[in-house]
């Protein structure tokens, strides 16, 4: 370690700007990653909810309800189908309505509509049942959240496509200041390159110090970046926290294992870590093989 | 053991370096390869760290054809040949331990035999007292001996020198050339030079070199120009 800490002295404008390009690609990439994840979160969160709700004329007997209850569970479209009735829709109301007893007490169960909540199996099916039931006998009107299913795919499709853009932008760019700036500090041992070759070095003990210096600032300028980041995320947590009252958490599915994404939590740090982890030894491995492969062929 | 075979190299835009060399070297042999500049005593020295590849002809050392263009060990060659060259070739930035212990390190040899073998050899070469100097501290002919020191250290069982006391006065080119005799029947040694002194003072075998071409080999030779 003596010697990556006295090379990195002895060129320090270099490391700096190594250091800071590192810290910049690490820091975005988290930011990238976390809100990647945040935005699948909460397309998994939409998706989950009762998302089709078929509002029944106040006349509509139980068995066109039950009729389309049947129809929809016999499609294999739906996960779950629940009927509101007139009473449970009042109850519901009041409990809406408790700061407003005026408006309470000018309702009753008969004036509201029997209802069903259907979850969908798949946000695709939404449009679908829909489709299936509007024209049914005693229904009045179908409510679903397609705008919002729609609008939230449509985000996390872009923000995967920019992400790809943007982390392989970044991880060229990283690379080449990187490999610059190494192949500057092994043009001034280049001497000593040729006199280890001399002595009989491999490859391998050649590249091993300049790995270890380029790794070594890919471990700091990690560390930076995640401080930045956990600092980011305690910060919001809270104002997050209020807006998102009614979500509770959020969570995503990796390699098949849920993941909660909100309320923020060390297991999300420790993986937002080990994602910046991999993608600055990525940049310095692949920045020092670079660089020294000029001087040792 | 090392055998040349009919070497012939040629360099772009240059007349022919060597025409057609052969020689044998037994093990533990000490051989002087003289003759004048241009003569190809040194491109006989690069041929044999494999740093050029001859046009023709072949190269065994040891169990290394190393003439083979498939030749891939060129690492493990070059750690059984320790380099001494005119200019020392010794890192500024390390101490004169370091100078010699980094012979062994690429070898991976371990720390406490590294201690071990780079105090006999400092003890050798008389600059026992200046193991944690730095070069910029040493006159030209202790830089010479620490050249030596590296060469020798990490069992390497060949030495090439390259004109190693052309830099040097005459009283520290006899010093440098008693640590020599001390080597000898340790280690091959091909030691090229234009010094005709040093050459006939130890009766050892000659090989003259002219224009490419080996114009005498002598068992017990001297040289003259």
């Amino acid at each position: 370690m003596n010697e990556v800490f006295t090379s990195l002295k002895r060129t320090p404008y270099q490391t700096f700007a190594a250091l800071s390009v590192l810290f910049f690609t690490l820091l975005l990439s988290g930011l990238l990653f976390i809100s990647l994840t945040f935005l699948q979160g909460l397309l998994n969160y939409v998706e989950t909810r009762p998302r089709i709700i078929v509002y029944f004329q106040v006349k509509a007997t139980e068995d066109q309800i039950f009729a389309v209850k049947d129809k929809i569970e016999a499609s294999g479209k739906s996960s779950k189908v629940t009927y509101i009735t007139q009473n449970q829709a009042y109850e519901i109301y009041k409990e809406f309505s408790k700061n407003d007893p005026l408006l309470v007490e000018m309702t009753s169960p008969d004036v509201l509509p029997p209802s069903l909540e259907i979850d969908a199996k798949d946000p695709k099916f939404l449009s679908e049942i829909s489709e299936l039931i509007s024209k049914e006998q005693g229904v009045d009107e179908v409510q679903f959240q397609k705008d919002v299913v729609n609008n939230l795919l449509s985000l996390t499709g872009n923000v995967r496509r920019i992400t790809l853009i943007f982390f392989s932008y970044l991880l060229f760019m990283s690379v080449i200041v990187l490999t610059t700036t190494l192949s500057f500090k092994i043009a001034l041992k280049k001497d000593e390159i040729a006199v280890l070759k001399l002595l009989g070095a491999t490859n391998n003990y050649i590249r091993k110090p300049f790995f270890k210096e380029s790794v070594f600032l890919g471990i700091i300028a990690t560390a930076l970046a995640n401080i930045f980041l956990i600092t980011l995320l305690i910060g919001m947590n809270n104002s997050l926290t209020l807006y998102f009252s009614d979500v509770g958490k959020l969570t995503f599915r990796l390699l098949g294992l849920p993941l909660q994404v909100f309320p923020f939590n060390l297991t999300f740090a420790a993986l937002t870590l080990t994602v910046t982890g991999v993608f600055s030894f990525a940049i310095t491995s692949i920045s020092s093989f670079m660089a020294t492969n000029k001087y040792l062929k | 053991m090392i055998s040349l075979q009919n070497i012939t190299i040629k360099f772009p835009y240059s007349n022919t370096a060597l025409d057609s060399i052969s020689f044998d070297v037994e093990d533990n042999e000490f051989i002087y390869l003289v003759g004048p500049s241009g003569a190809g005593k040194t491109t006989i020295l690069r041929a044999l760290l494999n740093d050029i590849t001859p046009s023709q002809g072949s190269i065994v050392i040891s169990d290394y054809e190393i003439t083979n263009h498939k030749f891939k060990h060129k690492a493990k060659l070059r750690q059984l040949i320790g380099v001494v060259f005119q200019d020392f070739k010794v890192l500024p930035e390390k101490t004169i331990y370091e100078n010699i212990a980094i012979s062994m390190r690429v070898k991976d040899f371990e720390e406490s035999e590294i201690k071990n073998e780079v105090e006999k050899a400092l003890e050798l070469t008389g600059i026992s007292d200046k193991s944690e100097k730095f070069p910029v501290q040493l006159s030209a002919g202790e830089l010479q001996r620490v050249a030596i020191a590296r060469a020798i250290v990490g069992d390497r069982p060949i030495i090439l020198a390259d004109e190693p006391t052309g830099n040097l006065d005459p009283k520290t080119t006899w010093e440098i050339m008693d640590i020599f005799k001390r080597l000898e029947k340790t280690r091959t040694i091909l030691f090229a030079t234009h010094n005709t002194d040093i050459v006939n003072s130890m009766k050892r075998r000659v090989i003259v070199l002219r224009k490419g071409k080996i114009v005498s080999d002598k068992k017990k030779g001297g040289y003259e120009i």
